[in-house]
């Protein structure tokens, strides 16, 4: 539903946009039925229809009203008439919203000025972006609810369990839920939802796991509560049982302690930090709240302080190895445990000196981001999630260097350990030797007390043998306590390898950092309890509109298959049929055109294929440079170079390399031709290549992200499924259909029908094996499946075929004539390799020449 | 000879395609006509239509 309701949203827009400017008198419905006018117990039925969910609506009303007044002519003004337009309009109405119809709802009087409504059923808000107060309305609602979509003017969120949690985790109390949820709703908070939000914020937070002296404690301030998870089996038998040291006479069996209180931090960087150098006042945390309005009020963080009353807490020990089940457990006794680490008062752990640099400055949004994570003075653990290019990694070094306690940083392939090391000494004061990577080939230590590892996830999580050396590493990361660990790209990592790298390393807050919460597989659930809530999610629209990353115009490009393909394409039942699809003539003509178009706009542009086969095919076709697996080292530097420099490189091929390892800031228009299957998270991370854009920020700057698929074949099919994550987000893809002027365009290739069959047969001759995706791309030891990052590309897997042919020595030698001609030849080559610098020796005598040159020239003139 | 009745089916050259592999597994078309033409059976219409309409149905991603 939501998707399809986002990509209508321009369709549906007009309509409510067009009522709110009416603002907020109740007459508005005259016009449409005068009679109404006089009855105003019975609400204007029109609007009761969620308006996110009409999609014909102006025309059904017109044709409604349209029904009426034929009626009145016939019967003329009658006093049941209000019952007969009911029952008219449920006619006509109800039966397309089916179990969806909540015509019965009553609206309240003001509705007009209030931007939520509320499903009764399953907890879904939709939220009118347009409405004046919708901004409040959304930093509410990003704390309660989970984002389901949010094109440009009706968004929907989902209030679920999780977001719940995490909202009391931020610091939210049930009844300012309530409330708040209450005064924005065009209708009253259901019943069934009242009581789902009550039952869930209610035992919310009351348990906290929290790492002392390298053990885990479950610390609660209420000892019924502990006593009550006590009882379960799971958590009993992972309980340690130690000496009751304390005496407490409540409750012998748990250790009591002193509960943390709030102090004053500052997360470095934010413009509270800056705030703070000046008056050195109170430390209330994020944002300026002297527009103290109910809603952002009740968002802050100031609410906090309730919880800290008591004094005392109570904990018992729980072993290590047990400690994901009785995450697991307390989930599903819906006792969740809160993380926190209160590190300002952690004395154990020796403090890392390390600072951003004066000159970092953070954006708002990451700002935010970072108030959720550090609302009430100690480090929660959860996720943050950013699109590509918004400066995730900026948002984990500030977290590193607001705890400054020993941090592990783990990445999924060694590409982006050291890109993370590089980063990290980039944007903060941190020394090369408090910073060490930990990957197959290197395995360093910190020099110190305290610093920071880079590692990878399957480094850590490795089970099997390892070499004596990083054995020794892996003790090391053990055997100590981390007061921070920073999970890069959670989304991608299985939950088996989580749960070890969980188990094996005692931090005392994790943070996750992601661009795509989603998963083809639904196991983006298991995130929740294996390292925390969702604490903050970026809205892609938002960013794009303050100038944060580009502004992205997508398009999805039809192009229709020729009858020779396409026959073939039917009889085809293997993965050949793939290539089929992505050698499809007409796309390689739109291909054409497409780069044609945007190269005399002055874009760069990137053209990204899975298939090499299609990619070399494509790239040679028109005289472009690539880059694959196979692309060595040094050509590849020389490939890219060019294309940031040179202007008359204007256009690249990648395959899947490019996906996520090379960064092209010069890029402003991307083209996809094949890609994989389904695969939502590629398809955001490909939109993130060009997210970046240098060029963003000038005015009118677009940039353009067209998918190329061919008509009729399962590619129809995969691309919108790719597409729903990035509709959610907001984008709206444009379907072409057809592009004009390309039949005109000279040189146009694949024109006649022989040049078409003779493709065909090419593709027809061509292995099985080419139709396999990214098969160019191989991973180096210690990178993640699926993950794709490495930079250092080893040779293709592909064994070499060898070939038998026949023919007499002569021929083959050239003696007959023969000459071997390589028709297609690949545009790589041609570029210019860099002049080799003349050896010293030559530099004097060109001297030399030179001057004996000029003096003849001299002699000669005079 | 027996007359056949025949419906005059126009399509665009994809769904033609489909429908000549269709053919192949039980005969109903009577006259490839052109790229967009064809004649074909009209008692077995209302099947090739359906069947037609599921093939194409393959290729269209839907929510639910």
């Amino acid at each position: 539903m939501s998707s399809k309701r986002a990509a209508e949203g321009f369709a549906d827009v007009s309509h409510p946009a067009k009522r709110s400017k009416k603002g907020q008198d109740n007459d508005e419905y005259v016009d449409v039925d005068n009679l109404e006018a006089v009855e105003i117990e019975s609400p204007p039925e029109t609007s009761l229809v969620p308006r996110g969910a009409t999609i014909n609506f102006t025309a059904l009303t017109r044709k409604l009203a349209d029904a009426r007044r034929e009626r009145e002519i016939a019967e003329g003004k009658d006093e049941s008439t209000l019952s007969i337009h009911r029952r008219q309009q449920d006619a006509l109405v109800s039966h397309i919203f089916q179990d969806h119809d909540f015509a019965w709802l009553h609206l309240k009087p003001d509705h007009a000025s209030r931007p939520l409504w509320i499903s009764p059923e399953d907890g879904h808000i939709i939220l009118e972006a347009f409405s004046p107060i919708a901004e409040q309305a959304q930093d509410f609602l990003v704390a309660i609810a989970e984002p389901v979509s949010r094109p440009a003017f009706i968004h929907e969120y989902k209030l679920t369990s999780y977001s719940l949690y995490a909202a009391v985790s931020v610091g939210l109390q049930t009844e300012d839920i309530i409330e708040v949820l209450n005064r924005l709703s065009k209708v009253p908070v259901p019943e069934s939802l009242d009581s789902f939000i009550r039952e869930r914020t209610l035992s919310y937070g009351k348990v906290k796991l929290v790492l002392k002296h390298n053990k885990y404690f479950v610390e609660s301030s209420h000892p019924e509560t502990l006593q009550f998870l006590l009882k379960d089996r799971v958590i009993r038998e992972a309980r340690v049982h130690s000496a009751p040291v304390d005496n407490s006479i409540r409750a012998a069996t748990f250790t009591t302690s002193k509960a943390p209180v709030k102090g004053n931090l500052v997360i470095p960087g934010t413009k509270e930090a800056e705030k703070k150098k000046e008056e050195l006042a109170n430390g209330k945390g994020a944002g300026g709240k002297t527009d103290a309005e109910l809603f952002t009020s009740v968002v802050g963080v100031e609410h906090d302080e309730v919880e800290e009353d008591d004094d005392n807490v109570h904990a018992f020990e729980i072993d290590d190895a047990k400690i994901d089940e009785v995450k697991k457990r307390c989930n599903d006794l819906e006792y969740p445990m809160l993380e926190e680490y209160d590190f300002r008062n952690d004395t154990v752990n020796a403090n890392l000196e390390i600072d951003l640099k004066p000159s970092t400055v953070i954006r708002p949004y990451q700002e935010t981001s970072l108030s959720k994570m550090f609302g009430n003075g100690r480090a929660r653990s959860g996720i943050i999630v950013l699109p590509c290019g918004a400066g995730k990694t900026l948002v984990g070094i500030t977290a590193a260097c607001t705890i400054k306690k020993s941090c592990l940083v783990l990445c999924t392939s060694s590409v982006s350990v050291m890109q993370w090391r590089q980063q990290f000494m980039q944007w903060s004061n941190i020394t090369d030797k408090q910073i060490a990577v930990f990957t197959a080939d290197q395995k360093e230590k910190f020099a110190g007390d305290s610093g920071i590892v880079v590692s990878t996830y399957s480094m850590v999580a490795n089970t099997g043998n390892r070499s004596h050396e990083s054995k020794k590493m892996m003790e090391f990361l053990t055997s100590r306590e981390w007061g921070f660990i920073l999970l890069d790209e959670v989304h991608v990592v299985p939950a088996v390898m989580f749960r070890r790298v969980v188990s094996t390393i005692k931090a005392h807050s994790k943070l996750g950092l992601t661009a795509t919460l989603v998963r083809e597989d639904d196991k983006i659930a298991d995130l929740n309890y294996m390292i925390g809530p969702k604490l903050y999610e970026a809205n892609w629209m938002e960013l794009a509109a303050k100038g944060h990353i580009a502004n992205v115009q997508c398009a999805e490009v039809w192009c229709p298959m020729t009858p020779e393909f396409y026959r073939e394409y039917l009889r085809e039942q293997s993965r050949k049929r793939m290539l089929l699809y992505c050698m499809n003539p007409r796309k390689f003509q739109a291909c054409q055109f497409l780069i044609k178009y945007h190269e005399d706009r002055g874009d760069k542009i990137i053209v990204f294929s899975d298939n090499v086969f299609a990619l070399e095919a494509y790239a040679k076709k028109l005289g472009k440079l690539y880059i694959h697996g196979g692309t060595g080292q040094t050509e590849r530097m020389r490939i890219l170079q060019h294309f940031q420099h040179s202007p008359e490189v204007n256009t690249i091929f990648l395959s899947k390399v490019g996906d996520t390892s090379i960064d092209l800031p010069e890029a402003t228009c991307l083209i996809q031709i094949s890609s994989h299957f389904g695969s939502r998270r590629q398809e955001a991370q490909r939109l993130g290549r060009i997210l970046r854009a240098k060029r963003r920020n000038d005015e009118g700057f677009n940039a353009f992200f067209y998918s190329l698929v061919s008509k009729d074949t399962q590619e129809m099919f995969y691309s919108t499924k790719r597409q729903q994550f990035l509709i959610d987000q907001g984008y709206a893809f444009k379907v072409i259909t057809h592009l004009d002027g390309l039949d005109d365009l000279p040189g146009l290739v694949y024109k006649s029908r022989d040049e078409q069959i003779e493709l065909l047969s090419s593709v027809l001759l061509a292995n099985e094996s080419e139709a396999e995706l990214g098969t160019d791309v191989v991973a180096s030891e210690g990178d993640l499946k699926g993950t794709v990052t490495s930079k250092d590309f080893g040779t293709p897997s592909k064994a070499p075929t060898v070939q038998r042919t026949t023919g007499s020595l002569t021929a083959l030698s050239g003696a007959q004539h023969m000459s071997y001609v390589e028709q297609n030849k690949s545009a790589n080559r041609k570029l210019a390799r860099e002049v080799a610098p003349r050896h010293k020796l030559f530099a004097k005598r060109d001297k030399d020449v030179a001057a004996a040159r000029k003096e003849a020239r001299t002699a000669s003139k005079g | 000879m027996k007359a056949i009745r025949g419906v005059l089916l126009t399509c665009d050259s994809a769904v033609k395609q489909i429908l000549l592999t269709m053919n192949e597994k039980g005969s109903f078309i009577i006259e490839d006509l052109d790229d967009n033409h064809l004649v074909i059976k009209a008692d077995e219409e209302y099947r090739v239509r359906r069947e037609l309409e599921a093939e194409l149905e393959k290729n269209t991603y839907s929510l639910e």
